[in-house]
């Protein structure tokens, strides 16, 4: 297997309170290749853009990496100085947010926008970069680039925008995208066709992604791999096929049942019982168990780490002794 | 015996005026401008049954539901809710019907006043219709409403930040709830939630449905959602309904491009290997829509005559459906 391209080593980060701290991501682990797109899963606060925003070293004070390491390739990233970091950000790491409108400036044209983020990583003159911008705009699939590249985000639809960011990511020509919720704010088939072109940018530059969303759907179209998150927590890591045939957390099994089906009706979704933890409410051992339905004893007093099965790493005490 | 429709939307329109000031359009001699929102819909909802309407942003789904609850009034069409004519209905006679068509919104942090307890909340609207006849009775019908949609009735006494976004969701159907009525309008009474809350809501409303009797028009812009839990479903595409077809029939085979566009656009999260078309372009601006049939530009199987006239409802199979090319045989029916 060729080195990890990414590389995130029991990763915590921590939000002091006055008195206590509060752990938003626990021991974190995980890597991505190059030219592969994991994707994050979970629900709202199980720490999926966190771990994007950790990556990138975009987490808002007073949150910080309380301990545990993120490798690019072989440079440690996650205790570089800010100016730094402000180098690499835009240049081997890419980001997309949810928004298209709000992550592009409203008075300054698209072709501003991107003739300064080309020439910031890239040495190229103001021809050169414009041609650059028009070719990239041209790659993500607006048509008449050269003509519309002189307009202003306000003139594009929602689909178009975020189209434009996704340029704008590829700019600096990156070796890893994290793309926070890139399509959520689109409709579905705004949405299918933004999945495309993430895609075949992926494919064609070999680029790495780490695509965070809250929509299966998405992941399955979409990625190679899946890292399921609960409560700060991987609970599952595996291949996307596996994830979506054969969950192996009891976590997963739940999330992947309480999904309307379009090819079969049911008369009941699976649903999980309660609601995900608060961050200050933890329980001790696996933080599922107590909306676990195949709980065992151990459960509530040792916490489980990622166990490798044969179907990829799982969290969940009920796989152990199960090493191949 | 009851009427089998309860609710009976006929040709119904709503403009918006988007003109620029009075001034303005004088000096520039511009004419006014007007954004259709809905155009002619017309569809009927059967008693006890979940009637829902699936579309793109912008295709009128919650202009809609602000007309059946006379949130806005329409240009011209008419609502008749039991019989009765919404729009033409005012006074006392129009409060008791108004009693019976309650809403859910969809966004559960706007749409419940924060400085007020949960229990007020959900007491306002027997207070307003003078459903009950003493505070006696109020508290224990709030509780019992609560205790109905999975709460404690204890909760009463919380104010709504205290809960999460599913929990409220909950106190907003118990709201809707109080006022006894026969139909809800529910505006993506979902999207807002993670799906495993989602699981939790849908399974409530049905359950609710079942107990109560209720009759639902429910608003989604997620398929997978709709199929789920509607019988029957209206595809809109840019204000007009293309597509009114049973829920099992549209998804097996739907009859109008739109739709059949709208379902390849689904991800496939199953990876059941479904085959899928790509999808193209996006929804036109309503102020200046395309001529003839709205969905042309867009559409595979559009020639010269769909692109001049309107299409007119044609029933096949038990859709109805508006399209040319429908009708004219000119797709290729598909199974499976």
């Amino acid at each position: 297997m060729t080195q990890a391209l990414l590389s995130v080593r029991d990763l915590v980060v921590e939000f002091p309170k006055r008195k206590t701290r509060l752990t938003a991501l626990d021991k974190v682990s995980f890597d991505i290749h190059p030219g592969e797109i994991l994707g994050m899963v979970g629900e709202s606060g199980a720490g999926k853009s966190l771990t994007g925003a950790a990556i990138i070293g975009l987490l808002e004070p007073p949150g910080h990496i309380a301990s545990g390491e993120i490798w690019l390739k072989d440079q440690r990233i996650d205790q570089l100085p800010y100016d730094q970091m402000r180098r690499l950000r835009g240049k081997r790491i890419a980001m997309i947010f949810q928004d298209p409108l709000t992550s592009l400036n409203p008075i300054l044209t698209i072709a501003n926008q991107l003739i300064e983020t080309i020439q910031t990583h890239l040495p190229l003159n103001d021809k050169e970069a414009r041609a650059r911008a028009i070719q990239l705009l041209d790659e993500v699939g607006i048509p008449a680039a050269s003509k519309r590249i002189d307009d202003y985000p306000h003139q594009f639809s929602g689909g178009m925008r975020q189209r434009v960011v996704i340029a704008l990511a590829l700019a600096g020509e990156p070796e890893l995208i994290i793309a926070d919720e890139p399509t959520t704010a689109l409709d579905v088939s705004v949405q299918a066709q933004i999945i495309d072109v993430l895609k075949r940018m992926c494919h064609v530059h070999k680029t790495a992604v780490m695509l965070v969303t809250h929509d299966m759907g998405v992941i399955a179209e979409a990625c190679d791999r899946v890292a399921v998150m609960y409560a700060g927590r991987i609970a599952e890591i595996g291949e996307v096929r596996q994830i979506v045939k054969q969950p192996q957390h009891p976590y997963t099994q739940g999330l992947m049942g309480s999904i309307p089906s379009i090819t079969e009706r049911v008369e009941r979704l699976t649903q999980i019982p309660g609601s995900m933890p608060r961050l200050d409410a933890i329980p001790t051992g696996c933080a599922f168990n107590p909306r676990c339905t195949q709980k065992i004893d151990r459960c509530t007093e040792d916490r489980p780490d990622l166990i490798a099965t044969d179907q990829g790493q799982v969290s969940c005490w009920l796989y152990e002794g199960d090493k191949p | 015996m009851t009427q089998q429709v309860l609710l009976e939307v006929n040709e119904l329109s709503c403009h918006f005026d988007v003109s620029k000031p009075w001034l303005n359009r004088m000096i520039e001699r511009e004419p006014q401008r007007f954004l259709t929102a809905v155009d002619q819909v017309s569809f009927s909802v059967n008693r006890g049954e979940t009637f829902a309407l699936v579309g793109e942003s912008g295709s009128g789904k919650s202009t809609i539901a602000k007309l059946i609850v006379d949130l806005i009034h329409p240009s011209s069409g008419d609502i008749r809710f039991d019989g009765q004519s919404l729009p033409n209905t005012r006074g006392e006679a129009f409060k008791t019907l108004r009693r019976r068509i309650q809403m859910i919104f969809q966004d559960p942090f706007a749409s419940l006043n924060p400085r007020w307890r949960v229990g007020d909340i959900i007491a306002e609207p027997i207070h307003a219709f003078g459903l009950a006849k003493s505070q006696v009775e109020v508290t224990r019908t709030v509780e019992e409403l609560l205790d109905k949609v999975g709460l404690a009735g204890r909760d009463r006494h919380k104010y709504p930040h205290e809960f999460s976004g599913g929990q409220r969701q909950r106190i907003a159907i118990a709201r809707a709830l109080s006022a006894q009525p026969d139909f809800l309008v529910c505006d993506e009474p979902t999207s807002a939630l993670d799906v495993s809350v989602q699981a939790q809501i849908l399974n409530l409303m049905r359950d609710l449905q079942d107990e109560f009797g209720l009759t639902y028009l429910f608003i989604s812009h997620d398929l997978s959602v709709v199929k789920h839990m509607a019988d029957r479903i209206g595809v809109l595409y840019l204000g007009s309904m293309v597509e009114n077809s049973p829920s099992d029939q549209l998804f097996k085979q739907p009859a109008h491009p739109y739709t059949r566009m709208l379902l390849d656009a689904i991800p496939d999260h199953e990876m059941s290997g479904r085959r899928r078309k790509q999808v193209t372009g996006e929804i036109p601006s309503p102020i200046d829509p395309p001529s003839g049939c709205t969905f042309h530009p867009r559409c595979e199987f559009a020639n010269a005559k769909c692109k001049q006239q309107r299409p007119a409802v044609h029933e096949t199979q038990g859709s109805l459906v508006s399209c040319w090319a429908s009708e004219e045989g000119r797709i290729a029916t598909i199974t499976g």
